[in-house]
């Protein structure tokens, strides 16, 4: 038997293991097709809905344009929470519709190769799991709203939109909805962990939160009732509602705000979550 | 300072409780195989160890400190069931994935070191999911070695192992333990592989530790035995059946007597019965015939 080392036992910091992790997410987000299909496809709907409105129907008449301007594929007029037209929910919010489901299939692979396992079995902390996912995925969502944004401003403009627009609203809109990519992909991530046995639930999970309809159902309550709805802002759904073409700072910093509350809050609970339940 | 000390560990799931009052005892520089029937409780102990499901009572201490000191897990090298790869992605990005993860510096050097040791660095291309059985279980143990871990978790590790990636894991198994600081806990049922590499055991059964022992106190405890061959193997069992209390055929057609004998007192009492013997030794019972043993007294 060899002389006996001495052992040593060192604790990562917090900064090397979060890391090491978002190393590893961000190289997964890069090097796997997904990511950029859904980049693809939050070019190619908004570009899609523009383009709808130029083909002719069965007797050769063009549909009535859903917008009047290019910047309303982009974000609402207005804050609309109830919906009243396609072209009322029709923009950049549906980018977390489809990063809902860009998610679901990022933690379902996780959990699906075993990667979880190998992974807390080391010295990961289950807070720096919900962390780099929840980065990683909010990135991957920031990206969608600029394919997005890309691809609803060529449509729109082929579709021969008015350009017509307060420039500092729509930054400010644009800015808003970004930020709000922290808190939907917290809330993803939250979700998937509930749901990490059942990978159809965590994408249909994901898809009905994604859609704001519990909040348009909500609002539509409320403005029956004549109450105000501003108050509606403080969830997710209704801060992104709220990043219209009328944003001014105040706007961006309530969506500052809300995403980063709700991140904290689903971070915890999704952390507890982890923490007392079994790795599969 | 043991390597794991585990003390009236239990793990419910619902109703059922998987694991009870377990005691386990891993000395430093042990290779501990850690043997149990389907469903006795071990993955579920070894995943308690690793950290994959929580307790629901007792202590798990890996080298005098709680098993949830990230400085310690830092430490730990794994492989439950299979290895966690992403299956589109190549056996070595999966292995820089994990070194990441670890925070290995110099990680290149690293799988290259630890992918030669298991001989997969001509596979680092291939893609996870091309790879054979035997070749995820070579890359699971790699990735468990990442890092210079002191201890290792292996459940099954010899699953779908050809005897080049058995004799592999043996030789991976000495050399990590050489130093007398670093440890092994492994599980397995191919128990003459186990027996060839390990220094301690435990037996656990309902989820309960039922016996620990080195592997000289094994060889101790195994019971010697006669084996012996003839032209008239039946009229031979009818004989011997009748003078000792337990004579059985083995699987090599050998009639086996485990009473206190000896050869000569065999080959007499035969020949007086007219029956000439033709080849006779004695031997001891290995862990697998031990731990049937065992399993039956239970019963």
């Amino acid at each position: 038997m060899e002389a006996r080392r001495e052992l040593q036992f060192e604790s990562p910091s917090f900064s090397k293991r979060l890391k090491g992790m978002l190393g590893v997410d961000f190289y997964r987000l890069f090097h796997t097709p997904m990511f950029y299909i859904f980049l693809a496809i939050a070019a190619i709907i908004p570009a899609m809905v523009s383009a709808m409105t130029m083909l002719p129907d069965q007797n050769g008449n063009t549909m009535e344009p859903l917008y009047s301007n290019v910047w309303q594929i982009i974000a609402a007029s207005e804050p609309l929470y109830v919906i009243n037209s396609i072209a009322d929910y029709a923009n950049m919010n549906m980018v977390f519709i489809f990063g809902g489901i860009m998610v679901s299939i990022f933690i379902g692979h996780d959990y699906k190769s075993g990667y979880v396992k190998q992974l807390f079995t080391t010295h990961a902390k289950k807070q720096d799991y919900m962390m780099s996912k929840s980065i990683v995925c909010a990135f991957a969502m920031a990206c969608m709203c600029l394919t997005y944004l890309i691809g609803g401003t060529v449509g729109g403009i082929l579709a021969g939109y008015s350009l017509e627009v307060n420039v500092s609203s729509l930054v400010f809109a644009i800015l808003g909805k970004m930020v709000m990519s922290l808190g939907w992909a917290s809330l993803y991530t939250f979700l998937n962990i509930i749901f990490r046995r059942y990978f159809g639930v965590s994408i249909a999970s994901s898809f009905f939160f994604g859609t704001g309809i519990l909040i348009i159902g909500i609002a539509a309550i409320v403005e029956n009732l004549t109450f105000p709805t501003f108050f509606l802002n403080i969830f997710l759904y209704g801060s992104s509602v709220n990043a219209c073409l009328v944003s001014n700072i105040g706007t961006l910093l309530i969506c500052i705000v809300v995403s980063g509350v709700w991140t904290v809050i689903y971070n915890v609970l999704g952390t507890r979550i982890l923490v007392k339940s079994d790795v599969y | 300072m043991n390597a794991v000390e585990i003390r009236n560990l239990s793990k419910n799931f619902g109703a059922k409780q998987a694991v009870c009052g377990l005691e386990m005892t891993v000395p430093m520089g042990a290779i501990y195989g850690f043997i149990g029937e389907n469903g006795s409780g071990k993955s579920t102990t070894e995943k308690m160890i690793c950290g994959l499901i929580p307790t629901s009572g007792g202590t798990i201490k890996l080298y005098g400190k709680d098993y949830k000191d990230e400085a310690v897990r830092a430490k730990v090298g794994v492989l439950i069931e299979a290895p966690g790869c992403f299956p589109g992605l190549s056996v070595w990005e999966n292995m820089m994935l994990q070194a990441t993860n670890l925070g290995i510096e110099e990680a290149e050097k690293e799988v290259v070191r630890v992918l030669k040791r298991v001989r997969m660095e001509g596979a680092a291309g291939n893609k996870f999911k091309n790879c054979s059985l035997g070749m995820k279980q070579r890359v699971g143990i790699a990735m468990a070695l990442l890092g210079d871990p002191t201890l290792l978790v292996l459940d099954e590790p010899l699953n779908g192992l050809d005897a080049d990636g058995m004799r592999i894991m043996r030789e991976v198994l000495r050399d990590i333990v050489k130093d007398g600081t670093r440890s092994v806990v492994v599980s397995s049922h191919l128990l003459g592989e186990l027996q060839k590499v390990a220094t301690h055991y435990g037996i656990i059964r309902h989820g309960k530790m039922i016996r620990e022992m080195t592997a000289e106190e094994l060889d101790t405890s195994c019971r010697t035995y006669v084996a012996m061959q003839n032209a008239d193997m039946s009229r031979s069992k009818m004989l011997l059946g009748c003078k000792f209390s337990r004579v059985e055929e083995d699987e090599a057609g050998y009639l086996r007597v485990y009473d206190e004998t000896t050869p000569e007192e065999i080959v007499t009492y035969l020949y007086e019965n007219g029956i000439c013997v033709t080849e006779i030794k004695t031997d001891k019972i290995g862990l697998e015939e031990y731990y049937i043993d065992l399993m039956k007294e239970g019963k």
